[in-house]
Protein backbone atom coordinates (compact mmCIF):
# COMPACT_ATOMS: atom_id res chain seq x y z
CA UNK A 1 0.00 0.00 0.00
CA UNK A 2 1.11 3.34 -0.79
CA UNK A 3 1.97 5.88 1.98
CA UNK A 4 0.56 8.83 0.45
CA UNK A 5 -2.41 10.19 2.10
CA UNK A 6 -3.40 13.88 1.38
CA UNK A 7 -6.47 13.42 3.21
CA UNK A 8 -7.67 16.38 4.99
CA UNK A 9 -8.98 14.84 8.09
CA UNK A 10 -8.01 14.81 11.56
CA UNK A 11 -5.29 11.59 12.58
CA UNK A 12 -8.06 8.11 13.90
CA UNK A 13 -7.80 8.58 16.90
CA UNK A 14 -7.47 5.20 19.30
CA UNK A 15 -9.24 4.88 22.22
CA UNK A 16 -5.82 4.69 25.25
CA UNK A 17 -8.42 2.57 27.30
CA UNK A 18 -10.33 -0.56 26.97
CA UNK A 19 -13.91 -0.60 28.12
CA UNK A 20 -14.43 -3.49 29.88
CA UNK A 21 -17.91 -3.24 29.61
CA UNK A 22 -17.26 -3.05 25.74
CA UNK A 23 -15.39 -6.27 26.31
CA UNK A 24 -18.25 -8.08 28.00
CA UNK A 25 -21.18 -7.20 25.76
CA UNK A 26 -18.55 -8.68 22.79
CA UNK A 27 -17.37 -11.55 24.52
CA UNK A 28 -21.40 -12.03 25.78
CA UNK A 29 -22.38 -11.59 22.19
CA UNK A 30 -19.89 -13.90 20.60
CA UNK A 31 -20.34 -16.76 23.26
CA UNK A 32 -24.16 -16.74 22.49
CA UNK A 33 -23.19 -17.27 18.66
CA UNK A 34 -21.05 -19.56 19.38
CA UNK A 35 -23.52 -21.54 21.52
CA UNK A 36 -26.38 -21.33 19.15
CA UNK A 37 -28.45 -19.27 21.14
CA UNK A 38 -29.10 -16.52 18.10
CA UNK A 39 -27.02 -15.53 14.82
CA UNK A 40 -24.76 -13.15 13.85
CA UNK A 41 -27.36 -12.18 11.40
CA UNK A 42 -30.65 -11.53 14.31
CA UNK A 43 -27.88 -9.68 15.80
CA UNK A 44 -27.24 -7.10 12.88
CA UNK A 45 -31.12 -7.40 12.01
CA UNK A 46 -32.21 -6.60 15.18
CA UNK A 47 -29.02 -3.75 16.15
CA UNK A 48 -30.12 -1.75 12.88
CA UNK A 49 -33.70 -1.63 13.84
CA UNK A 50 -32.96 -0.93 17.06
CA UNK A 51 -30.77 2.20 16.11
CA UNK A 52 -33.30 2.92 13.36
CA UNK A 53 -36.05 4.09 15.65
CA UNK A 54 -36.57 7.32 17.68
CA UNK A 55 -39.51 9.19 19.01
CA UNK A 56 -40.10 11.05 15.56
CA UNK A 57 -42.86 8.63 14.82
CA UNK A 58 -44.56 9.14 18.06
CA UNK A 59 -43.58 13.24 17.26
CA UNK A 60 -45.35 13.08 13.85
CA UNK A 61 -48.46 11.29 15.11
CA UNK A 62 -49.29 13.74 17.72
CA UNK A 63 -48.40 16.68 14.93
CA UNK A 64 -50.65 15.31 13.02
CA UNK A 65 -53.49 14.95 15.54
CA UNK A 66 -52.84 18.45 16.38
CA UNK A 67 -53.84 19.33 12.99
CA UNK A 68 -56.68 16.89 11.92
CA UNK A 69 -59.41 16.56 13.82
CA UNK A 70 -60.57 12.75 12.24
CA UNK A 71 -57.32 11.78 12.62
CA UNK A 72 -57.12 12.22 15.80
CA UNK A 73 -60.33 11.00 16.80
CA UNK A 74 -59.08 7.67 14.88
CA UNK A 75 -55.59 7.42 16.66
CA UNK A 76 -57.74 7.53 20.18
CA UNK A 77 -60.05 5.15 19.32
CA UNK A 78 -57.80 2.77 17.97
CA UNK A 79 -54.39 3.87 18.38
CA UNK A 80 -53.05 0.18 16.94
CA UNK A 81 -54.89 0.29 13.33
CA UNK A 82 -54.08 4.84 13.02
CA UNK A 83 -50.56 3.83 13.25
CA UNK A 84 -50.61 2.01 10.09
CA UNK A 85 -51.48 5.38 8.33
CA UNK A 86 -48.12 7.28 9.43
CA UNK A 87 -46.24 4.07 8.35
CA UNK A 88 -45.93 2.04 11.79
CA UNK A 89 -46.91 -1.83 12.35
CA UNK A 90 -47.34 -2.85 15.85
CA UNK A 91 -48.12 -6.18 14.61
CA UNK A 92 -45.06 -6.92 12.98
CA UNK A 93 -42.62 -3.49 13.63
CA UNK A 94 -39.41 -5.23 13.39
CA UNK A 95 -40.10 -7.48 10.48
CA UNK A 96 -38.80 -10.14 12.51
CA UNK A 97 -41.71 -10.71 15.19
CA UNK A 98 -39.92 -10.01 18.20
CA UNK A 99 -42.23 -11.29 21.10
CA UNK A 100 -42.38 -7.84 23.06
CA UNK A 101 -43.46 -5.92 19.90
CA UNK A 102 -46.40 -7.69 19.50
CA UNK A 103 -48.94 -5.37 21.40
CA UNK A 104 -51.91 -3.61 20.97
CA UNK A 105 -51.02 0.64 21.35
CA UNK A 106 -53.42 3.10 23.40
CA UNK A 107 -53.06 7.00 23.20
CA UNK A 108 -53.61 8.90 26.52
CA UNK A 109 -54.93 12.39 25.77
CA UNK A 110 -54.03 15.09 28.20
CA UNK A 111 -56.37 18.00 29.00
CA UNK A 112 -56.43 20.71 31.30
CA UNK A 113 -58.18 18.80 33.70
CA UNK A 114 -56.25 15.40 33.19
CA UNK A 115 -52.61 14.57 33.09
CA UNK A 116 -51.41 11.29 31.85
CA UNK A 117 -47.92 9.93 32.28
CA UNK A 118 -46.88 6.16 31.63
CA UNK A 119 -44.73 3.50 33.67
CA UNK A 120 -44.35 -0.49 33.50
CA UNK A 121 -44.11 -1.58 36.45
CA UNK A 122 -43.34 -5.08 35.68
CA UNK A 123 -40.54 -4.86 33.73
CA UNK A 124 -39.92 -2.03 31.40
CA UNK A 125 -42.25 -2.04 28.34
CA UNK A 126 -42.04 0.92 26.10
CA UNK A 127 -43.84 1.88 23.55
CA UNK A 128 -40.58 0.89 20.88
CA UNK A 129 -42.43 1.57 18.21
CA UNK A 130 -43.36 5.19 18.46
CA UNK A 131 -40.87 6.56 21.02
CA UNK A 132 -37.53 4.41 20.20
CA UNK A 133 -35.06 3.19 22.94
CA UNK A 134 -36.75 3.99 26.50
CA UNK A 135 -34.60 5.88 28.40
CA UNK A 136 -32.51 4.70 31.51
CA UNK A 137 -34.08 6.32 33.98
CA UNK A 138 -37.14 4.65 32.57
CA UNK A 139 -36.04 1.22 33.38
CA UNK A 140 -34.82 2.19 36.81
CA UNK A 141 -36.88 0.27 39.84
CA UNK A 142 -36.73 3.92 41.10
CA UNK A 143 -38.98 5.13 38.58
CA UNK A 144 -41.12 2.24 38.40
CA UNK A 145 -42.05 1.70 42.11
CA UNK A 146 -42.21 4.96 42.73
CA UNK A 147 -44.24 6.66 40.11
CA UNK A 148 -47.26 4.49 41.02
CA UNK A 149 -47.29 5.58 44.25
CA UNK A 150 -45.77 8.83 44.39
CA UNK A 151 -46.74 10.63 41.03
CA UNK A 152 -46.94 14.11 42.04
CA UNK A 153 -43.82 13.67 43.63
CA UNK A 154 -41.69 11.83 40.88
CA UNK A 155 -43.10 14.51 38.37
CA UNK A 156 -41.36 17.19 40.39
CA UNK A 157 -38.46 15.69 40.01
CA UNK A 158 -38.45 16.52 36.37
CA UNK A 159 -40.00 19.72 36.92
CA UNK A 160 -43.33 19.50 36.25
CA UNK A 161 -46.02 20.67 39.23
CA UNK A 162 -49.87 20.76 38.66
CA UNK A 163 -52.25 22.13 41.11
CA UNK A 164 -55.05 19.89 43.16
CA UNK A 165 -57.33 20.56 40.17
CA UNK A 166 -55.44 18.67 37.56
CA UNK A 167 -56.01 14.82 37.93
CA UNK A 168 -52.30 12.86 37.74
CA UNK A 169 -52.70 9.40 35.70
CA UNK A 170 -50.44 6.97 35.85
CA UNK A 171 -50.74 3.90 32.99
CA UNK A 172 -49.15 1.05 34.19
CA UNK A 173 -47.54 -1.49 30.61
CA UNK A 174 -48.11 -4.83 30.41
CA UNK A 175 -47.34 -8.02 28.18
CA UNK A 176 -50.15 -6.71 25.76
CA UNK A 177 -50.25 -3.17 26.05
CA UNK A 178 -48.27 -0.14 25.25
CA UNK A 179 -49.47 3.36 26.07
CA UNK A 180 -48.33 6.91 24.83
CA UNK A 181 -49.19 10.16 26.20
CA UNK A 182 -50.74 13.16 23.70
CA UNK A 183 -49.64 16.55 24.96
CA UNK A 184 -51.60 19.18 24.61
CA UNK A 185 -50.51 21.53 21.74
CA UNK A 186 -49.34 24.45 23.22
CA UNK A 187 -50.66 28.42 23.00
CA UNK A 188 -48.75 30.23 20.07
CA UNK A 189 -48.44 27.17 17.31
CA UNK A 190 -51.97 28.12 16.26
CA UNK A 191 -50.78 28.84 12.77
CA UNK A 192 -47.65 26.15 12.85
CA UNK A 193 -47.80 23.23 10.01
CA UNK A 194 -47.06 19.71 10.91
CA UNK A 195 -43.62 19.56 10.51
CA UNK A 196 -42.99 22.11 12.90
CA UNK A 197 -45.94 21.35 15.16
CA UNK A 198 -43.55 17.69 15.33
CA UNK A 199 -40.26 19.43 16.37
CA UNK A 200 -41.70 20.77 19.58
CA UNK A 201 -43.43 17.17 20.43
CA UNK A 202 -39.98 15.06 22.55
CA UNK A 203 -39.80 11.79 23.80
CA UNK A 204 -40.48 12.76 27.16
CA UNK A 205 -43.56 15.16 26.83
CA UNK A 206 -44.99 11.89 25.32
CA UNK A 207 -43.92 9.75 28.42
CA UNK A 208 -45.57 12.79 30.12
CA UNK A 209 -42.75 13.67 32.42
CA UNK A 210 -42.85 16.77 30.42
CA UNK A 211 -44.72 19.37 28.51
CA UNK A 212 -44.44 20.84 24.86
CA UNK A 213 -42.73 24.05 24.61
CA UNK A 214 -43.32 26.66 22.03
CA UNK A 215 -39.99 28.20 21.83
CA UNK A 216 -38.03 24.86 22.25
CA UNK A 217 -37.16 21.59 20.40
CA UNK A 218 -34.70 18.45 20.73
CA UNK A 219 -32.39 19.25 18.33
CA UNK A 220 -31.33 23.18 19.80
CA UNK A 221 -29.28 23.40 22.51
CA UNK A 222 -30.72 24.40 25.36
CA UNK A 223 -28.06 27.13 25.49
CA UNK A 224 -29.54 28.88 22.26
CA UNK A 225 -32.80 29.75 24.14
CA UNK A 226 -33.84 32.52 26.45
CA UNK A 227 -33.66 31.14 30.10
CA UNK A 228 -36.82 29.09 31.52
CA UNK A 229 -38.48 30.23 34.63
CA UNK B 1 -28.02 -16.89 44.85
CA UNK B 2 -24.39 -17.86 44.66
CA UNK B 3 -22.04 -16.25 46.32
CA UNK B 4 -20.15 -13.37 44.56
CA UNK B 5 -16.91 -14.73 44.19
CA UNK B 6 -18.68 -17.27 41.66
CA UNK B 7 -18.88 -14.34 39.45
CA UNK B 8 -15.17 -12.71 40.13
CA UNK B 9 -15.32 -12.36 35.92
CA UNK B 10 -18.20 -9.95 36.57
CA UNK B 11 -16.90 -7.60 39.40
CA UNK B 12 -13.94 -7.09 38.58
CA UNK B 13 -15.48 -4.49 35.66
CA UNK B 14 -16.46 -2.65 38.81
CA UNK B 15 -12.71 -1.22 38.87
CA UNK B 16 -13.57 0.48 35.63
CA UNK B 17 -17.15 2.20 36.29
CA UNK B 18 -17.39 6.01 37.19
CA UNK B 19 -19.19 5.35 41.12
CA UNK B 20 -20.45 8.85 41.07
CA UNK B 21 -24.69 7.97 42.26
CA UNK B 22 -27.02 10.35 40.45
CA UNK B 23 -28.44 12.84 42.03
CA UNK B 24 -32.01 12.51 40.72
CA UNK B 25 -33.64 10.41 38.33
CA UNK B 26 -32.80 13.03 35.31
CA UNK B 27 -29.03 13.15 36.21
CA UNK B 28 -29.70 9.15 34.32
CA UNK B 29 -30.59 10.55 31.07
CA UNK B 30 -27.65 10.55 29.01
CA UNK B 31 -26.82 9.27 25.45
CA UNK B 32 -26.23 5.45 25.35
CA UNK B 33 -22.70 4.00 24.23
CA UNK B 34 -22.80 1.95 21.40
CA UNK B 35 -21.79 -1.43 22.90
CA UNK B 36 -24.95 -0.63 25.19
CA UNK B 37 -27.46 -0.98 22.00
CA UNK B 38 -25.29 -3.65 21.31
CA UNK B 39 -26.56 -4.96 24.37
CA UNK B 40 -30.02 -4.09 24.38
CA UNK B 41 -29.64 -6.16 20.70
CA UNK B 42 -28.55 -9.32 22.07
CA UNK B 43 -31.21 -9.00 25.56
CA UNK B 44 -33.84 -8.94 22.37
CA UNK B 45 -32.20 -11.56 20.52
CA UNK B 46 -31.84 -13.98 23.97
CA UNK B 47 -35.48 -13.33 24.75
CA UNK B 48 -36.77 -13.75 20.91
CA UNK B 49 -35.12 -17.33 20.60
CA UNK B 50 -35.92 -18.47 24.16
CA UNK B 51 -33.35 -18.12 25.93
CA UNK B 52 -33.92 -15.87 28.60
CA UNK B 53 -37.07 -14.31 28.60
CA UNK B 54 -36.92 -10.31 28.73
CA UNK B 55 -39.09 -10.13 32.23
CA UNK B 56 -36.83 -13.10 33.67
CA UNK B 57 -34.24 -10.71 32.83
CA UNK B 58 -35.42 -7.17 34.47
CA UNK B 59 -36.29 -8.78 37.29
CA UNK B 60 -33.18 -10.41 37.20
CA UNK B 61 -31.48 -6.96 36.84
CA UNK B 62 -33.97 -5.89 39.70
CA UNK B 63 -33.55 -7.78 42.15
CA UNK B 64 -29.04 -8.36 41.36
CA UNK B 65 -29.00 -4.13 40.84
CA UNK B 66 -29.81 -3.98 44.68
CA UNK B 67 -27.57 -6.84 46.00
CA UNK B 68 -24.61 -8.22 44.05
CA UNK B 69 -24.20 -5.25 41.41
CA UNK B 70 -25.72 -2.33 43.24
CA UNK B 71 -22.53 -0.62 43.39
CA UNK B 72 -22.34 -0.45 39.14
CA UNK B 73 -24.66 2.41 37.31
CA UNK B 74 -27.98 1.23 35.88
CA UNK B 75 -26.70 1.23 32.47
CA UNK B 76 -24.22 -1.84 32.93
CA UNK B 77 -26.29 -4.10 34.73
CA UNK B 78 -27.67 -5.76 31.39
CA UNK B 79 -24.40 -7.14 30.27
CA UNK B 80 -23.75 -8.25 34.04
CA UNK B 81 -26.79 -9.83 34.22
CA UNK B 82 -27.11 -11.59 30.94
CA UNK B 83 -24.01 -13.28 31.77
CA UNK B 84 -24.77 -13.87 35.28
CA UNK B 85 -27.38 -15.73 34.42
CA UNK B 86 -25.96 -17.89 31.36
CA UNK B 87 -23.41 -18.65 33.83
CA UNK B 88 -26.01 -19.75 36.28
CA UNK B 89 -28.36 -22.04 33.72
CA UNK B 90 -25.49 -23.53 32.69
CA UNK B 91 -24.74 -22.22 28.80
CA UNK B 92 -21.30 -20.61 29.81
CA UNK B 93 -19.18 -21.07 32.69
CA UNK B 94 -16.92 -18.44 34.23
CA UNK B 95 -13.72 -19.80 32.74
CA UNK B 96 -15.10 -19.46 29.66
CA UNK B 97 -16.40 -15.96 29.93
CA UNK B 98 -13.03 -15.04 31.02
CA UNK B 99 -10.99 -16.41 28.40
CA UNK B 100 -13.32 -15.16 25.80
CA UNK B 101 -12.93 -11.90 27.19
CA UNK B 102 -9.03 -12.11 27.48
CA UNK B 103 -9.54 -12.16 23.68
CA UNK B 104 -11.75 -9.51 23.03
CA UNK B 105 -9.09 -7.29 25.06
CA UNK B 106 -6.20 -8.25 23.37
CA UNK B 107 -8.20 -7.76 19.88
CA UNK B 108 -9.43 -4.16 20.80
CA UNK B 109 -5.85 -3.57 22.89
CA UNK B 110 -3.99 -4.19 18.84
CA UNK B 111 -6.75 -1.93 17.06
Amino acid sequence: MSGAHDHDHAPIQVPDDVNEFEVLEIAIRELAIERGLFSAEDHRRFKEWAESIGPWGGSKLVAKAWTDPGFKKRLLENGTEACREVGIDWIDPTGEGTPSDYTYFYVLENTPEVHNVIVCTLCSCYPRPVLGMSPEWYRTPNYRRRLVRWPREVLAEFGLHFGPEVEVRVHDSNQKSRFMVMPMRPVGTEDWGEEQLAAIVTRDTMIGVALPQADWDATRAPSETAPVG
Amino acid sequence: MSEAGDYAVLMHTLAHVDNEPPESLRDLDRKPAPWESSMQATCECLSWRGSLDNVERRHAEDELGETLYSAFPPHTRSALVVAHSLMDRGVISQDELQSKMQQVRARMEAR
